[in-house]
């Protein structure tokens, strides 16, 4: 009897050992797992360091994904829109808004940890996400300081300022660990400030290093601004992080900074390391219109016109999609992507050449893109399956006005938008053709996007509806009605062999899955 | 920056915005503010104007400006009528609880002591702008006066109207335009001029039983046309259930931005500004 039942135990024990893998150590955002994320994590901003926010993942396909339906949701109960993208780490995702973190179970939607920290100073207007590195987050908070926190419940570790918010600057971005540096940029563009991207070290939260994107204040005949509001990537091979910068100020008026303002609107390479300047494009010379050029700088490896190439790509926000040779910043291709009217033409370096006629003026200038550009800091995907470039792009006339009595500090005078909407575009990034473009609304979308190796293309509209589209030629295969905004760029992973495509609009942060049988 | 989304963050604008760059403008033309504007502007309690000020920079002066005066995407509120009509938070509040979706404005839940400090700051900013005759405090957004938009030629702009414009295909001077510069002046009716944001097309559904209903486009995406009939009714449909047609009058004025030059903008504006 007693031997009968030890073996029923035995045998019990042995089926549980079976169907129950070990209990993982969780091993926070090691630098193998930012180098090489695996498919049940999303260890990043962009995922992975390329930024070409692209799955591999094919569990949900472009025959199945009609029967996608929600695996969770999950609520913050803030007015506040979600701007962040998601990380995901040891089976937890953690996401934010300003002020605000929360650490929630990826398989169910269920709090962990919320941080809520309300600040009084500093812009509000919206939080990327966090960074993670080992054990720890590290988190931009609106009053420009930046606080690492221990993952498992959310306790602060230490707190550091990385700019005066009394002089204008706030922080909104989400960080980017590289090896042991936390890279942090500064937002701001109502005060004539210059724009940076510093270097911090994850364990003490000391100043590693700083790159400064313009003179200091007050330099005669030069540009202020250039801040690094966006998430840079980066290339572990050639040991550089790729890094947009945005607009001069004064904002609309450049008298005062001649020339091409340097080094504004440009995407830059930088030494992780040493913070040492490796090349620099600038994309809006002598810029007028706020176009900064922070969008993502999209990492690709592949044959461009025959030849293997290491490239960077950029729809920037001025309307032109650029191709560069990532080793050097050379240009390999420039091509509008929408209406554009500010340009003489493009030079022989691939730089647009801005028509002066074209700068605000007293009595109004028509102007494509509008302020907002023609397409702004929500992710694009790059398409490995069909190598296109996917983005949210936003056709769109404003009319600006600069006068001199607007002054020379900060804004500097008036834009007005007139029209525009939404199309999401696939560009051939070989040519910059449009290879196919779907329409998402008046005004237009505020959703990223993210496409798979199963052929989907996942991002969202104007009225709110999330969409699956088939990447191979745009069309709707799926939707549903967030009843919402949506203003951020999806995710997607898989855990205990399920994938789930995540998605915000709004406060509500919603799970998508294949049902279970 | 971005967003700022327009869109970038305007959808907290923006953003998005800029986000994102939704959002729209409702300035007012300093002519018909200076109409409008109570003769006597009331004083507010310094800690209340305090207090709305600091909300205010948090939440609201990235699309509005840290003055008020208009930031990236947002109206210059100092030249709002919907302001100036507000008593002590009445029309704001609503506006700061319900947000402007269709403008890229998200709801925000505040307090009726916040609303009535807001309130308190955006008058303060107003009547600041009214009494330094619109200038605005550094930094943010600045006014296009009606003085501004005077650069046209009228005769050209008549010409481009009957003509290479196309504007008489559709409008006509003494028709629907008849008295407009009365209506409207300087940057709002050349916003209004260059694309009408309010205006609503028509639509038209046939249901599967072939009966056609005809109203005002009220929604429609990919899946979804709704109408408000002429009872003020509102009717939705499956797109995949009916055909339906919109009255494509707008488009027009789509396909002439890229036709413009900056003086057919100016010449049209001085020729409408003869419509009163």
């Amino acid at each position: 009897m007693t031997s009968v039942r030890n073996g029923f135990f035995i045998a019990l024990t042995v089926v549980l050992a079976l169907a129950t893998p070990t209990i993982m150590r969780a091993q926070g955002a090691d630098e193998q797992l930012l180098l090489h994320p695996k498919s049940d994590s999303w260890p990043g901003y962009h995922g992975d360091y390329s930024g070409r926010r692209h799955s591999a993942l094919k569990q949900i396909t472009p025959q199945n994904v009609n029967n996608l339906s929600l695996a969770w949701a999950f609520q913050t109960n803030q007015s506040a829109l979600i701007k962040s993208s998601p990380l995901l780490v040891d089976g937890i995702l953690y996401f934010t808004v300003p002020d605000n973190i929360w650490a929630i179970d990826a398989r169910s939607g269920h709090q962990i940890w919320h941080y809520n920290k309300p600040t009084s100073e500093g812009e509000h207007i919206g939080n990327r996400g966090v960074a993670m590195y080992k054990g720890y987050l590290f988190f931009a908070a609106p009053d420009a300081h930046l606080i690492s926190l221990n993952a498992k419940d959310g306790s602060v570790r230490w707190k550091v300022t990385v700019a005066d918010v009394t002089k204008g600057y706030w922080t909104s971005m989400a960080p980017l660990v590289v090896g042991n540096h936390v890279l942090v940029g500064v937002s701001g563009d109502f005060d004539n400030l210059s724009g940076y991207i510093r270097a911090i070290d994850p364990e003490t939260g000391a100043t590693q290093w700083q790159w400064n994107s313009t003179p200091p204040a007050g330099t005669p005949n030069q540009t202020t601004g250039g801040m690094t509001w966006m998430t840079g990537t980066y290339d572990p091979d050639l040991n550089l992080v790729y890094w947009g910068t945005g607009n001069p100020t004064p904002v609309l008026n450049g008298s005062t900074r001649p020339g091409d303002d340097l080094y504004t609107c440009s995407i830059v390479a930088l030494n992780p390391d040493t913070g040492k300047l490796a090349w620099a494009f600038q994309v809006s010379p002598h810029d007028t219109h706020d176009w900064d050029a922070v969008e993502t700088p999209v990492l690709v490896d592949g044959g461009f016109h025959g030849e293997p190439k290491k490239m960077l790509m950029q729809t920037s926000r001025n309307g032109y999609f650029f191709v560069l040779d990532r080793t050097n910043g050379k240009s390999l291709l420039t091509a509008p992507y929408g209406p554009v009217n500010w340009a003489l033409g493009i030079d022989k370096e691939g730089h647009p050449i801005p028509n002066p006629a074209k700068e605000p003026a007293p009595d109004g200038r028509l102007i494509a893109p509008d302020e907002g550009g023609l397409t702004n800091y929500r992710s694009p995907s790059f398409d490995t399956k069909n190598g296109l470039f996917v983005v949210d792009a936003h056709p769109s006339w404003s009319v600006y006005f600069a006068k001199p009595a607007d002054g020379l500090y900060g804004w500097a005078g008036a834009d007005y938008d007139v029209w525009g909407k939404g199309v999401i575009e696939a560009i051939d990034y070989q040519t910059g053709k449009i290879r196919w473009s779907h329409e998402v609304g008046p005004g237009g979308s505020g959703a990223g996007v993210l496409t798979t190796d199963s052929g989907l293309t996942i991002t969202g509209d104007a009225m709110g509806n999330f969409l699956a589209l088939d990447s191979s030629d745009g069309k709707t295969l799926w939707h549903a009605g967030s009843g919402s905004q949506i203003v951020s760029s999806p995710i997607t992973y898989e855990l205990d062999g399920r994938q789930y495509i995540l998605t915000s609009s709004g406060s509500v942060m919603f799970a998508w899955a294949l049902p279970q049988s | 920056m971005n967003f700022r989304q327009s869109a970038r963050d305007c959808s907290v604008l923006l953003t998005a915005v800029f986000f994102a760059g939704l959002a729209s403008s409702a300035a007012q033309s300093p002519a018909k503010q200076a109409s409008v504007a109570p003769p006597a502007a009331k004083s507010y309690p310094p800690e209340l104007v305090q207090q709305g000020g600091a909300l205010f920079r948090k939440d609201c002066s990235f699309c509005h400006g840290r003055d008020a005066g208009g930031g990236e995407s947002g109206p210059d509120l100092t030249r709002s009528k919907l302001v100036t009509a507000d008593v002590d938070g009445d029309k704001i509040g609503p506006v700061v609880r319900n947000g402007r979706p269709d403008k890229g404005m998200p709801p925000f839940d505040r307090t009726d002591q916040q609303i009535a400090s807001l309130a308190a700051f955006i008058h303060t900013q107003q009547n600041n702008a009214v009494s330094t005759g619109g200038r605005r405090g550094a930094g943010g957004r600045k006014g296009v006066d009606v003085s501004d938009l005077q650069t046209g030629n009228v005769e050209a702009g008549k010409k481009y109207f009957e003509g290479a414009g196309g504007c008489s295909s559709c409008h006509s001077p003494t028709g629907d335009l008849a008295g407009v510069a009365s209506r409207y002046q300087g940057l709002e009716l050349e916003e209004r001029m260059l694309y009408p944001k309010r205006a609503k097309p028509k639509v038209s559904v046939t249901v599967s039983s072939g009966q056609t209903v005809d109203g005002t486009l009220a929604y429609l995406d990919e899946f979804t046309v709704g109408l408000t009939d002429s009872d003020g009714s509102y009717h939705s449909w499956r797109i995949r259930d009916v055909k339906f047609k919109v009255d494509p009058a707008l488009n027009a004025h789509v396909e002439l931005f890229p036709k413009y030059s900056d003086d057919d903008v100016h010449n049209l504006m001085a020729y409408l500004q003869t419509l009163r």
